[in-house]
């Protein structure tokens, strides 16, 4: 992944910061005792931690394009992620130092902050938040392991009311509302537009086809019913598949790589056998009904470095790169040179291989190399330099199960590969 | 960052509970004055200025002269209310918000009497 800011992350940031901008001409700073100090400390942790918490729920938007001045929805929700949980931080840092900074004063004092009599409701509305955050936090942060994602993502439907808590707490208290107003109703509104009007921008499908690729593999064969859906190679869609016959996840959206070329008339999504949803697909109606979401993410990016490419692909995270290879042929040019590694267990195991050998026959500037774990172990250094001797000049994009990308990062940041010129996308808990 | 969270979740529950614990095993505080001092509106009128600020807030009467320099807003705000009932600054800090409990708490290291007639 990139390391440098992205335009996105400049914006963000600049959000986070605003409210507290507004704040600190009135704050000042503090003075030299430890209490002044905590109370500072108490009151722009609660201002950072609302920005960031009001923030989350802006960043938990999904409209096909926001993403990429973030670097993809999936990046973009690692953001989202992350705010989350530095507001969560923040806020109990905020109440803890502003009770403690009362502590001089007596402790009666310093409870009285956190536990005020009930006609200061505007802090015991605070608390309300509060455990609303940790109601539908705890599943994400696994306090009580990893709960099923059906469940998790309707429990944190609750952040909604958080939020709404959290402004009831913050708007009477705070010195500066307009902050507040402008970001809890950018907060607001991307909660009502995933609920309520995301179902908008899903396009109309029909499967076509089931081809199967090996055991427990499938591609899926969609024709637009409608308008059609424009994309990049590598981006990703939702797809809700609506056949009766499923036995599981029908009209369930769940988030799957395109494998088609942006100029090919129908969509094409290999799935892999990896849980309930994915399973029943394997055994879909052709014939039946789908809506599709998207495009989102960014894998290959938008702006073309010049470099070579080298692309690692294993399991089903092959997919991206049969897009690319497959809009690589479509226009019968590649910009510089392209090698693509396919990291498979077994030469059984390695679908789409046939396909992608014969683009390579035609295409002078692709290539393709098969790499199994079987016969040689983990891909290693011996079988880079043999086949590309020039990987750590490349431009590396890398999509496969978690552990074989853990391995392929940590061979090559040790040869000195630098993390801005790798690229992957991990579709986790979308 | 599961890890972090967790622990600074318990953490935040255990400071709380121990603030309580702490503050229910305390005894109440014996210092606290049975009959402050008497102080009539005449003594609380001579001291309304910055070299010795009284108020008067619901009927106790504090010093504040000390404080005026600290207070987050211009001392002319404060200043405003020497020497006279300032009940009804206390109680709208901004219009209708009252101060906070953690003001009050240390409105109380100011107090020298009670208002009388």
């Amino acid at each position: 992944m990139r390391r440098h800011p992205r335009a996105g992350d400049l914006a963000l940031a600049a959000a986070v910061l605003l409210p507290l901008a507004a704040a600190l001409p009135r704050l000042g700073w503090p003075a030299d005792d430890a209490g002044a100090w905590l109370a500072w400390i108490g009151r722009t942790t609660g201002i950072l931690g609302l920005a960031m918490l009001l923030l989350a729920a802006t960043t938990s938007i999904r409209v096909p394009g926001w993403d990429r001045p973030f670097g993809g929805l999936a990046r973009l929700w690692r953001l989202h992620h992350w705010l989350g949980f530095g507001a969560f931080v923040l806020l109990m840092v905020h109440a803890l130092a502003l009770a403690l900074a009362a502590v001089p004063l007596g402790l009666p004092v310093a409870l009285e902050v956190l536990f005020p009599p009930v006609s200061r409701g505007a802090i015991w509305l605070g608390w309300l938040a509060w455990l609303a955050m940790v109601l539908f936090l705890a599943p994400t942060f696994g306090f009580f392991g990893r709960p099923h994602y059906q469940a998790w993502k309707r429990l944190h439907l609750v952040s909604a009311a958080a939020l709404l808590l959290a402004l009831g707490h913050a708007l009477p208290l705070a010195g500066e509302a307009w902050p507040w107003w402008l970001l809890g109703l950018a907060g607001l509104a991307a909660i009502a537009w995933r609920k309520l009007g995301s179902c908008r921008t899903r396009l109309a499908y029909r499967i076509e086809a089931v081809e199967p690729l090996a055991r427990g593999v499938v591609e899926l064969v969609l024709a637009p019913q409608g308008r059609r859906l424009a994309h990049e190679p590598g981006q990703f869609v939702y797809l809700a598949p609506l056949d009766a016959t499923l036995a599981a996840g029908r009209g369930e959206e769940h988030p799957y790589t395109l494998a088609s070329a942006p100029a090919d008339e129908c969509l094409r999504i290999g799935i892999k056998d990896l849980g309930d949803a994915s399973h029943a697909l394997q055994s879909v109606t052709p014939g039946s009904m789908a809506q599709v979401e998207g495009p989102y993410g960014d894998f290959f990016g938008r702006h073309p470095s010049g470099r070579d490419r080298l692309w690692l692909g294993g399991g089903i995270g092959i997919t991206p790169f049969v897009g690319g290879a497959r809009d690589l042929l479509a226009r019968g040019v590649v910009d510089g040179q392209v090698l693509l590694v396919y990291l498979a267990n077994r030469p059984e195991r390695a679908y789409y291989l046939d396909e992608l050998e014969s683009i390579a026959e035609r295409l002078a500037d692709f290539a393709v190399v098969a790499h199994y774990y079987l016969e040689r172990g983990a891909l290693d250094l011996a079988f880079l330099a043999e086949h590309c001797p020039d990987f750590s000049e490349r431009e590396i994009h890398l999509c496969g199960p978690p552990a074989m990308n853990a391995h392929l990062r940590r061979l090559l940041a040790g040869q000195g590969v630098p993390r801005s010129r790798i690229h992957s996308e991990v579709l986790d808990f979308l | 960052m599961n890890t972090v969270a967790y622990t600074v979740f318990v953490a935040f529950l255990s400071s709380v509970l121990t603030l309580v614990a702490v503050n229910a095993l305390s005894s109440p505080d014996a210092a606290v004055p049975g009959d402050p001092e008497a102080i009539t509106h005449e003594e609380l009128a001579r001291h309304d200025s910055a070299e010795s600020c009284w108020k008067a807030i619901h009927g106790t009467v504090y010093d504040v002269t000390g404080f005026i320099a600290d207070h987050p807003t211009p001392a002319a705000v404060m200043l405003e209310w020497c020497g006279r009932d300032a009940s009804e600054a206390w109680d709208n800090k901004r219009p209708g918000r009252p101060h906070s409990s953690f003001a009050e708490g240390m409105l109380e290291r100011f107090r020298i009497g009670r208002l009388v007639d």
